[in-house]
């Protein structure tokens, strides 16, 4: 049974003109599937570099990185874009939709750079909507919306490509605490369903969704404590007994 | 991505920054329309030109003081050098040229008629020769042509060109009234067809008289031209060259001397043309060619400005799956949709254009019915070259820092 998620000894710098501000210190972190992990820590401490890395949208400066076993620094470009578009569904805490186009056609979008049909497109772009009960926007654009409703359109599109990993960064880090839980009921019901998921967060109630919490702080795991044991999965017998090697 | 979306996604963001992409496009707009506009025009004037040959009949040319003079220099040597023609010639080549069936020769003069206080100004007068009508014949409207006794005996007719039947004889017959050139009287025993216009000068603004009558009242200084009928077409070169012996041999030239006369043929009008049209083409294209780099230049500029603007979206096309390849596709298309769309307007312009130029001014224009694939070519060459490098710079962008620019 290979972890979703392994990392070992990941670092990034970002090089700023003469300094390097130094994100992350080394990150050893394993994930199993169908874990449901919450990320924590300070502001500034790398947390969103580290989503950034894990969900392929960006390269450690070293350490290793593999996603379900495969090493991701051996893969080229159009095998990233592959990953990105099937595997992982990545929620924003900007949301990042196109601000011109329609709710549907946001969360078609991954499809289309999956290849499907624009009948098939369209059928499983209003389900996922449907799943986050907005079938009755399919037609407003962001702006037309409320920021509970633009970020169930974000969830819809990463999810529409039905992927195993699905990573949040602050989800509701842009949302009322009302709408901030209607999101997380949605997470739970993703994480029920099977999905490994892992979600950055400011606030410890948000976090307590997960069944596990890591801490970073100036870019390296301070913490990494479990709160349930037992998976809450619906399958849980394919979930493997996870080797949660606390540091 | 397929192509369909690609497209989609073009037309939405051009029809976005409709205005913008409008004013994009003039460059290219102007370039397409000026070209196909000249080549409207050109071949407007091909079609005239290969009509009015055509007219000139088979195995016919003429002999004249001047020939077809394309440069200076030659200008000056045919103004020093060449002698006159006189009818001696013209009865020196009758006499002769085997080859020669029919000759004839005609003097011009130009001189502004008046009758009953209608004027017409500029009008070329003829003094012809009979033959001339078996080489060139004349399309009568009304009455008859000159007969050979006509020039013989010296008598006092004249053969009309529409415009002066037009404006002397408003509403009455002309035939066998008085007209009055130079103080003489001329019957008039007949008109020709109307000619229209060519460039804006009138082709119906002549009168014919008999050669004697015009020598008579014109004097004899003038050179003749001298229009020869080879027997047959095929021996029309043969006959050119019994014509120049002859000619040569009168004007005492010596073997080492060029001609000093002018011989033309339709061919040599053509190819006259040809020539000139072609050089026309040629720098019409080289301005044209020069818009359509600028117009591809301001198409790429803009591509960049919009791959700046919408560099978040594009960061949120990578996080979601875009290779580097989608992303290209879709700018690549727009920057040739938007020449392409560019090139669609320039030829509805220039459709408008030559149908405007062919009723408003006296240049025939035919519009090219090559123009809009040549023009859809050329505009796709335009937006892969100049679209190519902005589509790539959107590809390269990283995504995170993509989305993370305002
Ligand atoms: N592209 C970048 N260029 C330069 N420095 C960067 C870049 N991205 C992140 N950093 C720096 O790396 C450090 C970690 O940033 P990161 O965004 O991962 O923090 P974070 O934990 O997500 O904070 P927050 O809770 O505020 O979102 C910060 O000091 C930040 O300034
Ligand atoms: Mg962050």
């Amino acid at each position: 049974m290979t972890d979703v998620i392994r990392t070992e000894a990941l670092t990034r710098s970002f090089e700023m003109g003469s300094t390097t501000v130094q994100a992350l210190r080394g990150v050893d972190l394993v994930i199993g599937r169908n874990e449901y992990v919450a990320i924590m820590g300070p502001s500034g401490s790398g947390k969103s570099t580290l989503m950034n890395l894990i969900g392929c949208l960006d390269t450690p400066t070293s350490g290793e990185y593999w996603l379900n076993g495969n090493p991701v620094a051996q893969l080229g470009e159009d095998e990233l874009a592959r990953i990105r578009n099937r595997e992982i569904g990545f929620v924003f805490q900007t949301f990042n939709l196109l601000a011109r186009a329609t709710a549907l056609r946001n969360v078609e979008l991954p499809l289309i750079y999956g290849g499907i049909t624009p009948a098939e497109r369209r059928e499983l772009a209003a389900d996922a909507l449907r799943q986050v009960d907005l079938e009755d926007r399919m037609d407003h654009r962001p702006n037309q919306l409320s920021g509970g409703q633009r970020q169930r359109v974000s969830i819809a599109r990463a999810l529409v490509t039905k992927p195993a990993l699905v990573l949040a960064d602050e989800p509701t880090g842009n949302l009322d605490s009302k709408t901030s839980m209607e999101i997380m009921g949605l997470f739970d019901r993703l994480h029920r369903q099977g999905n490994t998921l892992v979600v950055v967060t400011h606030e410890r109630d948000i976090a307590e969704h997960a069944q596990r919490i890591v801490t970073i702080k100036d870019g390296r795991i301070e913490s990494d404590e479990v709160l349930r044991s037992a998976p809450a999965s619906e399958s849980v017998a394919e979930s493997a007994p996870r080797a949660l090697e606390a540091e | 991505m397929n192509l369909g979306e690609s497209t989609r996604l073009a037309l939405e963001s051009i029809w976005a920054n409709r205005l913008r992409s409008f004013l994009t496009l003039l460059g290219v707009i102007i370039g397409i329309a000026a070209i196909i506009a000249t080549a409207a025009v050109i071949n407007g004037l091909n079609r005239y030109v290969a009509e009015k040959l055509s007219n000139l009949g088979s195995g016919v040319f003429t002999v004249q003081r001047f020939g077809i003079i394309t440069n200076r220099q030659q200008f000056i040597d045919a103004i020093r050098k060449n002698r006159r023609l006189e009818p001696a010639d013209g009865r020196a080549i009758r006499e002769r040229c085997p080859l020669a069936e029919e000759v004839a020769w005609e003097a011009h003069a130009t001189r502004d008629l008046v009758r009953r206080g209608a004027e017409v100004r500029d009008v070329d007068i003829g003094g012809v020769t009979s033959g001339i009508l078996e080489i060139e014949p004349y399309d009568v409207e009304a009455g008859r042509v000159f007969t050979p006794s006509d020039d013989e005996h010296g008598v006092p007719v004249a053969f009309l060109g529409y415009d002066v039947v037009d404006r002397l004889f408003p509403a009455v017959d002309p035939i066998g009234k008085e007209l009055r050139i130079d103080g003489l009287d001329f019957k008039v025993i007949g008109y020709a067809q109307k000619k229209g216009s060519f460039l804006g000068f009138s082709q119906d603004n002549f009168v014919k008289i008999p050669f004697s009558l015009h020598r008579k009242l014109f004097g004899s200084r003038q050179s003749v031209n001298i229009s020869v009928k080879a027997s047959t077409e095929d021996s029309m070169t043969e006959a050119m060259d019994e014509v120049r012996a002859v000619l040569r041999a009168r004007h005492h030239l010596r073997p080492a001397d060029p001609d000093d006369f002018g011989m033309v043929t339709a061919e040599g009008i053509n190819d006259l043309w040809r020539n000139m049209s072609q050089t026309i083409f040629a720098v019409a294209l080289f301005v044209v060619g020069i818009s359509l780099v600028v117009g591809g230049i301001v198409i790429m500029n803009i591509m960049l400005v919009s791959v700046i603007e919408r560099t978040r979206e594009i960061g949120v096309r990578k996080a979601v799956g875009a290779r580097q390849r989608d992303i290209v596709e879709q700018f690549l298309i727009e920057a040739v949709l938007l020449s392409c769309i560019g090139g669609a307007i320039g030829i509805g312009l220039a459709w408008g254009l030559s149908a405007l130029l062919a009723s408003q001014t006296p240049l025939p224009a035919e519009f090219p019915i090559w123009a809009p694939p040549v023009a859809f070519v050329v505009c796709t060459a335009i937006g892969v070259f100049f679209g190519i490098s902005p589509a790539r710079r959107a590809a390269r962008l990283d995504p995170i820092e993509a989305l993370r620019s305002d």
